[in-house]
Parts: structure tokens; sequence; C-alpha cells
């Protein structure tokens, strides 16, 4: 799996209830969507409906939030055959879910819950994302989480941890630009070091969001707007990987759709303008003429 | 020695969801090392082990009272919010989620509320949960054309006694002790609620246009209703409907029913 094996999609916003009609009514100028999987492993109603309309006019993606690949319970069969037949009815450009445990003992906690750095958890993760490429008969890309605690029995970093599952199961990332700022505060990492031990070429995504601020650590919680430090580590992201389709996330306090695509839009802007400021590091990492500007695919709307 | 995978997710799963807090989870764990929790999660002199994992605790718990408040905003409002959050921290212990989708969690609330002791002074608690989760499940069930007065008027009348009226797949009919409906509209319009009324009914849930609408059937509509389900004919749906409403003139009361039925796409052919 490589990065030109994903179409670049430009840059995003999450499709969310409260905008179902905003989008449906006036197709607002969105390069693509990110829907939540498991919002639309359903029979039908308005969701499905909405999704199809959606589909008919943006490209989409699928991203899931319980595919539980850390767990220690047996992958969920049927939660992937209704993945599957989601994607062939909606032709994702790719599917994704969380480098993570969600529950275990036939329970599901609902929430992302970190594994240690172990080889143990390597192994594991690795045997089942390559069962979950298998049954989904393509590549998926696997997001770092955040995290509020760390495990004694980590024998490598969380970075070391995501390249090496990555090479292991040949499967893409999802670089989640907020999760990393988020993990780099509440465990005292360098994000940059983070970002510089990512693999160029398995990065197919990015995601971007808000955090709130509770003083002994930061929460992901998807209910403010983008900070400007992790705009800064974005802008950074985007010299070391180049074309990167990048996604804004908004799940609590969302706010008029308008907001998400300002979002966007400055998303796309800082991408416009770190590819117009060559460094060192953009043009090897992009390995395209020698302007440094990373190239852009021809469905590039920007 | 690391702690194994599976030893490591069980233990932290049984302390996110010690109904009062990792502490307590802690104080019943056995076979932690000696150095506690510590030895196991990493903490600092920001945060020690157990307060990184009360993170995840209060998320788990705080993420799935957002859920079933969602879902369950009449049962919430008779509640009161406390008596509501309390409700939810003892349906967590008896019915934690299983599914991979939170709109799932609350599938269990009606059957737990039927022998809670809040449903000493609310004893109609039980079927506006079970009414609310009908919406919920309407509201994403299957898709299927619902029967129009077009579509009805399209069918030549000799064909219409033979004719096989099925439920619309996604439809509900629940059977209830208390007259919820009412209490439901009021809580969903903003309006005073009143206590539900004790008196049997059976309500209809269905979908049209993406919208979930429900309303007490009339006797003689939830005998053709039934019996739609088991495969009768129109001509029998408008023998009973003649038999139970006691209409005089149940030509009109049939064509009554039949508009409403419409209206509510309770049917597909």
């Amino acid at each position: 799996m490589k990065r030109a094996d994903f179409p670049f999609l430009g840059f995003g916003v999450g499709l969310r209830r409260p905008h179902y009609s905003h989008i449906v009514e006036r197709r607002p100028k969105v390069d693509w969507f990110e829907v939540v999987s498991e919002n639309f492993m359903v029979a039908g109603g308005r969701a499905i409906e909405v999704l199809e309309d959606v589909r008919a006019h943006y490209p989409i993606v699928l991203h899931g939030v319980s595919m539980s690949l850390g767990s220690t319970d047996p992958l969920n069969r049927d939660y992937l055959k209704k993945l599957r037949d989601l994607a062939k009815r909606f032709d994702p450009a790719w599917i994704s879910d969380h480098l993570c445990w969600t529950g275990v003992g036939g329970r599901n906690l609902h929430d992302l819950l970190p594994l240690p750095y172990t080889e143990e958890a390597l192994s594991h993760v690795v045997t089942r994302i390559r069962r979950v490429q298998d049954t989904l008969e393509r590549p998926m890309l696997i997001e770092n989480v955040s995290s509020y605690l760390a495990f004694a029995d980590s024998t490598m970093t969380e970075w070391e941890f995501i390249a090496e599952i990555a090479e292991q199961a040949d499967c893409g990332i999802l670089l989640d630009i907020n999760n990393i700022f988020v993990s780099a505060f509440n465990h005292r990492f360098d994000p940059n070091e983070y970002l510089d031990a990512i693999p160029v070429e398995r990065v197919v995504q990015y995601h971007l969001a808000g955090h709130s601020d509770h003083g002994t650590h930061l929460l992901d919680t998807h209910d403010h707007p983008v900070r400007d430090e992790v705009w800064a580590l974005y802008e950074r992201a985007i010299r070391r990987f180049g074309a990167v389709s990048a996604l804004v996330e908004w799940d609590d306090n969302i706010p008029e759709f308008a907001v998400l695509m300002e979002t966007a839009d400055r998303a796309r802007q800082i991408y416009d303008a770190a590819a117009r400021t060559p460094t060192e590091q953009s043009l090897d990492a992009n390995s395209t003429e020698r302007t440094g500007k990373p190239a852009l695919p021809a469905d590039h709307r920007a | 020695m690391p702690t194994p995978l599976k030893e490591l997710e069980s233990l932290l799963y049984r302390l996110i969801t010690a109904p009062s807090g990792v502490g307590e989870g802690l104080a019943s764990e056995r076979n932690l090392p000696r150095t506690g929790l510590g030895a196991i999660v990493l903490g600092d002199e920001r945060l020690s082990a157990e307060e990184r994992a009360d993170i995840y605790a209060n998320m788990y718990f705080y993420r799935l009272l957002d859920a079933l408040k969602e879902d369950f905003p009449a049962t919430r409002k008779v509640l009161g919010d406390d008596a509501f959050h309390n409700l939810v921290t003892g349906y967590l212990i008896e019915y934690p989620p299983t599914q991979p989708s939170v709109a799932e969690c609350g599938r269990f609330l009606s059957r737990y509320l039927r022998d809670h002791p809040q449903s000493v002074d609310a004893p109609y608690l039980a079927d506006i949960a079970a009414l609310e989760r009908a919406t919920v499940e309407v509201f994403q069930g299957p898709d299927a054309d619902a029967l129009s007065a077009e579509a009805m008027r399209a069918i030549p009348a000799d064909q219409w006694p033979a004719l096989k009226l099925r439920l619309h797949p996604c439809v509900q009919v629940l059977d209830v002790e208390w007259r919820v409906a009412d209490l439901l509209r009021a809580v969903e319009e903003g309006r005073d609620w009143q206590p539900a009324a004790r008196g049997a009914a059976k309500i209809v849930v269905s979908r049209r246009s993406g919208r979930v609408r429900y309303r007490e059937l009339e006797q003689s509509e939830y005998r053709a209703i039934d019996a739609a389900r088991t495969g009768a004919t129109f001509a029998n749906i408008c023998d009973l409907v003649a038999e139970h409403s006691g209409a005089l003139d149940p030509v009109a009361e049939l064509n009554r029913l039949l508009a409403r039925w419409l209206s509510d796409a309770i049917f597909i052919v």
C-alpha cells in the first residue's frame, strides 16, 4: 500500500446530523465528506437517504469508531460484514478506524482506549488489520488516538508502534494532528518527533479538530475551533507529508456549517502557503519537481 | 513480565465501569501488584495513574448518559436530571453496552424500568421509555415504498378485495398500559406535560419522509392492522372495520381510516 493508491480528496468536513438539511438543500462547496460508519449501519431511514444524496454529489470516506482493532475479543464478524456492505453500496475513497480498543468481554465502552506499545499488542493488531483488510477486500487506514494514560509495559513509543503496525499490516495512516498534540501534552513528548517518525508514504489523511484544556490534561472533545498550536503542527505535517487529504471534525457544540467550511478553507490556505514556501524537508518528502510544491492531483479544487 | 493484553484490557474495563469510580474499583481488585495501579498505568506529578483511569471512567459514563438523554427526553423530563443520572448509573450496571453503535445502548431501558423503584411514583415510565425507544428504532428502520393514495387509486377496483396490505417493515405497534403518547408529544413540543393516565392502548409508530410519527390506534384500526400482519386481504380488513368500529356508515369509516393509514405510511403492498 502506498499513498498513490488513494485519491487526493482535498479539504473536507465530517457529515453530522445537524447539517443534513443544509448539505442536501444547499450543496455547499466542500471537497469531500467523512461519515461515521456506525451511524449508517442501519436498515434505512433519513440517515441512509441523506448519505445517498451526499454520495451522489461528493466523494466520501467511511470512518469507524467501533472496529476495536486492539481488543482481545474476536473481531466482530457481523460488524465487518455490515461495514463491507456499506462500502459496497457507497463506494468510499477509503475506510478508516482507530488504533485502539473499545471494549472487551463482549462489552463496549464506546471510547477509544490506548494500547500498551508492546510486541504482543503489535503482533495482535497487525494480525487483525490483515484480517479486516481481507474481509473488506481493500486496504484500510488506522488513526492515532488521543490518550490520557500510558502503560508501564510499553517498550516503544507511540510513533514507533503505529509506524511499525502500518508497515507490517501494509495499511495506511490517518494522522490526527490534534490527537498528536493532545497526547504530546498529556504524556510530555515532542509532537515534532512524532511527525518525523511517521513514514511519509503511509499517510493518506489528516484529521483536524479542537480540544479542551483541563489544566492537568487536554481532552480531545471536538467541541472547539482548531487551536493555533494544532494549525502550526498541521503546517509542519504538510511540509513533511505533502499532498494529504485533510478533514475537519466537530462532534459537540456543533456550529453552523459555514464555520466548518471556514475551517476547511483555512486548512486549504495553510496547505497552499506551505506549498509556496519550500523547505528541504518538503523537497525530500515529496520527491516532486524541485519547486518544492507538493504534486497536486488533477482533481484538486483549490 | 508484561501484563498480558487480555488481562490488561479486562482490568481497565472493570475499573472504568466501576459504578462509583476507579477508586472503588481498585479496592475490589484482588490481583493488582502491591504497588497498585501505578505498576500498570504510568502516573506523574500532574495526574496519578488512578486519576488518568478516572478520565476514561468519566467519559464512559457521560458519553452514554448524553446518548440516553437524547433518546429518552420524556423519561428524563419525568424523572428530573438527578434521578435520570442515577437511573442510568444502575441501568449501565445491569445492561452494559454490547453493540458497536451507541444508538443501541438504550435498547433495554424500558425493561429495566419495569421493576425499578422510580416506577412506583411514576408507573408509566416503562411505557414512555418503550415509546421513545420505538421512535429511535423506527427512525432507522428498513426502507420500503409505503402505499400511497395514488398507488391505491392505480389499482383496479375489482382487485381491491383480494389486495393484501402488509405492514411497512419499519412500523411498530406498542401495547402499553398508560396513555403515554400525549406526554411524549408535550415534551417534544416543549409544552407542559401531564402524568400519563392509566389506560391500555395500542400505539402505532411509523415513519414518513424520514420523520417518525406516533399515535394511539382506535380499536377497529388496531384489529385491521393486526390482521394485515397475518396476511388478511383488503376485504377481510373491511369486514373487521365494519364489525368493530360501530360506525353507522362503515364505508365512510373505512375511507377515514384508510386516509389515516396512507398518511401515516403504515402499509405497503
